[in-house]
């Protein structure tokens, strides 16, 4: 069948940072006798680092590369999470968390929050929150893996919140373990193919040329083949996502326990995250531009750090949307040079993990690019992102803030029509549209629609029957279950220290 | 501040066959302070849902949802377990090839197969060992079902049932009174439709004008309330499916045994499932097979006859008025989707549950997902008229993207791209492709993923098949020990 000896394809990924190596590195690893991977860096860029709050999937891809957990977050500084905090979203005061788990259970074939909507309108029941362990681990500042059973304690998942600049020369050291080429130089020059239009090489500054057959472009922003060889268009979503800029510090910890989730603080032009590492908190001020200076910006974002800053802060310029397409003619885009989302929900390195992983599901066969599997990678690229899109919108748009004229112009703006018709069946039904494909489910919705205040018009027909005070008892006990659990883990830095082999030396 | 809706003060399910019956005890169950009641119109022998006595594991449990037990069908209806379907002829002359139910089949094992078996077709001839629990099991001829929520070798096996029809619909009525069901049985003999597009009332013969709040069509293809409704249209499927006529055999021998057969012929296919008080017999047929023709391949013995126009409503549920079964899809009983469909679709009318009043957007909602969960039945069907020895019987017949999609994508990579509302698993719709002969190609991991782990697919299946094996008695024995008691 030959399949004993496929051709190997050289794979060239253009740029170093951590879209870059991770795409090299799950290539290499998972394809081994399909590809030759050459990574081209410089080390006159630097790299962007994005995405030091990560979600669950990040730990499917760290396993199937085979790397040890606790080796990962020494090297990154990595600690728990287990969700975002969202403060002032809907309204300036409030907060909620979007966690990595469920609230409450369904009960004869009807989903918990619509039982929960019915006490909220009688007084009888307790935030949301309550009956999620995800959220009541996290505001409890606790944290122990999740169980495999079928109790409460298998309700959450958790991710990693680590320092990004880490995470790319992890996976460096990593990539060049399994035999991955690293060529240091600056591209100068992408040499294609007059009649297909592929990309046959890069030159780079020393006159140096590196050929491949398969081109992963991973050199952020710029998207120096994607975007600027072959021009694949792009798609703005600016209208939809106004802010444009981010400015990043760290500062030192202030206290002792160290909260197991990101924190999303909303500001008057756009958010501040507040990430917190083993040895500093990461902080930054996503805005708009349109609505603040950057100076203004990076002076609010100095002013509302609580520790010691340990660094200048260092200014990003992005716009929301992305390319028509992900992969043209023999050029992958991963990460920033494929697209980009507002770090609002920590989909920057999913969304790279997500690309790596559809290339490698649609790797190229026989040796050849075949248009019919480049569709199906571009198909379900684009799913993802528009999914994603949408529930990044709706963070904006749910609000009753009218302090300030960005957060006017997010709560009166239009938004995607796919936005619009999940919106109107939850405000007037209470119903989550279903699909099962994609990154957001209902509990993800749910959590943003109740804890910014958006509540449906009407709830189930069924959540209505029951005597009201036995619907009570009976979340009243799930309430105490829930807080029974969480009283019994340890803390979350407790759990970290329980094992040396994730800490990272002291800096 | 948001409300529970007001209930329906009464809902009215037209139609009681098995589907009718089973769908007033549901929505009786759901809404406990609503009055539901089942009108009887006569039966419709076209109705597939309620003429055909199996369907696919999701039916146990909504049985088991409205108070239908397995023991109480295996004790009182006459049903016993199917763990595979085999199908005949599909890839050739001669061919065979078993797909079974459940999750338990892993990707990664299929391709090694097709490595040992240098990809040729399935063929029972050839001594392979089985690709599946389920098929080692049926071929052993040994099963018993897993007790619940127990760590079982038996336990990740999954299966269909058939029963006997109307001890079943005898067994859902007795529950529908239980429930305090109510019960009217006559004719229809208008729909009066309010002010507001929503009908008000059924005129029912001899029982004067009912009002409801909610009506569900159960009453075949006929849709007798759907069809009335403004707006009411149709999705004609009869491009991608060639069937245009079904016979039913006269019931045969008693039999028992752990698989059905779906066998490809010249005039279309024979369907055959295995019955403890009879074996039972459909015959589909293409455009232009003689009835003569046709009740030779019966044996000169039909139990009835019907034509076959494929299609979907255009919306299944319109106004205050939803259809499910054969209302609102109609199509052969290819794989046993009807009733499936049926329940999948009653399902969604729970999980969307309207009040008194519907919702546009639930309506929306609904009308999205159920003509998703039909079309993807209908493409499920589809491929079967594209096995390697289908063409020389049906043509060559359009596919919809998707399926076209599907298929490049397996025969190339062995992939199934995951659609939203598939009737099937994606481990089972792979199996269903391999028994009907399509040949998986093998993807990027297969190729080129160093230790591709298929040795050790492979070994811990044959594992647990050697343990389902040996808990499982005869499935003959451990019936016979459950009728006595």
């Amino acid at each position: 069948m030959g399949s004993d000896n496929p051709k190997k394809l050289k794979v060239v990924v253009l740029g170093g940072g951590t879209a870059g190596w991770m795409s090299a590195a799950g290539l290499a690893k998972l394809l081994p006798g399909l590809v030759e991977v050459e990574l081209v860096e410089s080390e006159d860029i630097g790299i962007v680092g994005v995405g030091e709050a990560t979600l669950p999937h990040i730990r499917g891809f760290v396993e199937n590369l085979g790397i040890d957990e606790a080796a990962f977050m020494k090297a990154t500084h990595a600690t728990f999470k287990l969700g975002i905090d969202f403060q002032g979203f809907g309204k300036i005061g409030e907060s909620y968390i979007h966690p990595f788990g469920s609230f409450g259970e369904e009960v004869a074939g009807v989903p918990f929050h619509h039982y929960w909507l019915e006490l909220e309108r009688q007084g009888l029941v307790g935030a949301f929150g309550d009956y999620s362990m995800a959220v009541s681990a996290a505001l409890a500042r606790k944290f122990t893996p999740p169980t495999t059973d079928a109790g409460l304690s298998s309700t959450y998942g958790y991710a990693y919140q680590f320092d990004a600049t880490l995470f790319g020369p992890f996976m460096r050291e990593f990539g060049l373990g399994i035999g991955i080429t690293r060529t240091e130089g600056l591209v100068t020059e992408v040499r294609r193919d007059p009649e297909s239009g592929d990309v046959t090489a890069l030159v780079l500054k020393d006159g140096r040329v590196v050929e491949g057959d398969l081109f992963v472009d991973c050199s952020g922003f710029r998207s120096l083949l994607l975007g600027d060889a072959l021009e694949e268009p792009w798609e703005d979503w600016s209208k939809w996502l106004p802010v444009n800029r981010a400015a990043a510090m760290p500062c030192a910890h202030i206290e002792d326990e160290i909260e197991p989730y990101t924190r999303a603080i909303a500001m008057p032009a756009g958010w501040r995250w507040r990430i917190p590492l083993q040895h500093r908190i990461g902080n930054g001020y996503v805005f708009s531009s349109d609505f603040i200076s950057e100076d203004e910006a990076c002076e609010a974002l100095k002013a509302s750090v609580e520790g010691d800053m340990l660094a200048e802060p260092r200014l990003l310029r992005f716009r929301s949307g992305r390319r028509s397409k992900s992969w043209s003619h023999n050029v992958i885009a991963v990460g920033l040079a494929s697209g980009f989302l507002e770090p609002l929900e920590s989909t920057s390195i999913y969304l790279a993990q997500m690309a790596v992983t559809y290339l490698i599901e649609m790797f190229p066969l026989d040796g050849k690019i075949d248009p019919r599997d480049r569709d199906e990678f571009n198909r379900l690229v684009d799913m993802e992102y528009d999914r994603i899109r949408d529930f990044l919108v709706l963070h904006y748009h749910a609000t009753t803030r009218d302090d300030s004229e960005f957060w006017n112009h997010v709560r009166t703006m239009g938004v995607p029509d796919t936005l619009k018709g999940k919106m109107e069946l939850w405000r007037e039904t209470g119903r989550i549209e279903k699909y099962s494909d994609g990154l957001f489910y209902d509990a993800s919705w749910l959590a943003v629609y109740i804890g910014q205040g958006l509540l449906p018009q009407r709830h189930d027909v069924r959540a209505g029957i029951p005597d009201p005070q036995q619907v009570a008892r009976a979340m009243n006990g799930l309430r105490g279950a829930v807080a029974d659990e969480v009283a019994a883990m340890p803390g979350h830095r407790a759990f970290l220290e329980s094992e040396a082999a994730r800490l990272a030396e002291p800096v | 501040m948001s409300a529970a809706r007001e209930p329906p003060r009464r809902v009215i399910v037209a139609g009681a066959g098995q589907l009718g019956v089973l769908t007033a005890v549901a929505l009786r169950k759901a809404l406990p302070a609503s009055e539901v009641m089942v009108i009887a119109t006569p039966p419709d022998p076209a109705a597939l849902c309620d003429r055909i006595g199996t369907a696919l594991p999701f039916t146990n449990r909504m049985h088991e949802q409205v108070g239908l037990t397995e023991e109480a069908l295996v004790t009182g209806c006459g049903a016993s377990h199917r763990l595979v379907m085999r199908y005949v002829g599909w890839s050739g002359e001669g061919s065979q090839g078993l797909a079974a139910y459940g999750a338990l089949i892993d990707a990664k094992m299929k391709t090694a197969f097709a490595r040992e078996w240098g990809g040729g077709p399935r063929n029972a001839m050839t001594g392979k060992p089985a690709g599946s629990v389920g098929e080692a099991l049926a071929l052993a001829g040994r099963f018993a079902p897993p007790p619940p929520g127990q760590q079982h070798p038996l336990a990740e096996v999954d299966y269909a049932l058939r029963w006997n029809v109307p001890a079943c619909r005898d067994r859902l009525i007795d529950l529908a009174e239980k429930a305090g069901v109510r019960h009217v049985a006559g004719r229809i003999e208008a729909i009066q439709m309010g002010d507001d597009g929503l009908v008000g009332a059924l005129a029912v013969e001899g029982a004067g004008p009912i009002p409801a709040d909610l009506y569900v069509d159960c009453t075949g293809p006929q849709a007798l309330l759907l069809s009335q409704m403004p707006g009411a249209g149709r999705a004609d499927w009869s491009a991608q499916l060639p069937i245009r006529a079904l016979l039913f055999g006269q019931p045969g021998e008693p039999m028992l045994a752990l698989e059905d057969h779906c066998t490809l012929l010249p005039a279309g296919w024979l369907a055959e499932y295995a019955g403890r008080d009879g074996k039972q017999d459909v015959l589909a047929l293409r455009e232009g097979v003689s009835e003569a023709e046709a009740l030779q391949m019966l044996r000169g013995k039909a139990a009835g006859a019907m034509p076959l126009a494929p299609g979907r409503a255009g919306q299944s549920w319109i106004g205050n008025v939803v259809a499910l079964g054969d209302a609102a899809a109609q199509f052969e009983p290819l794989g046993w989707l009807n009733l499936d469909l049926a329940h999948r679709q009653l399902a969604l009318l729970l999980e969307l549950l309207p009040g008194n009043a519907p919702d546009p957007r639930e309506r929306d909602e609904f009308n999205r997902r159920a003509a998703l969960m039909a079309d993807r039945v209908r493409d499920t069907i589809a491929l079967h008229y594209h096995a390697p020895a289908a063409g020389a019987v049906f043509g060559d017949l359009p596919l919809s993207d998707e399926m076209a999609l599907a298929l490049d994508q397996f025969a190339r990579r062995g992939r199934l791209p995951f659609f939203e509302e598939m009737p099937l698993l994606v481990q089972e719709w792979g199996h269903v492709l391999d028994a009907l002969g399509f040949v998986a190609g093998e993807g990027a991991m297969q190729l080129g993923g160093g230790g591709s782990g298929a040795n050790e697919a492979r070994m811990a299946l044959e594992k647990q098949c050697e343990a389902a094996l040996k808990s499982a008695p005869p499935y003959a024995a451990w019936m016979a020990q459950v009728l006595r008691g």
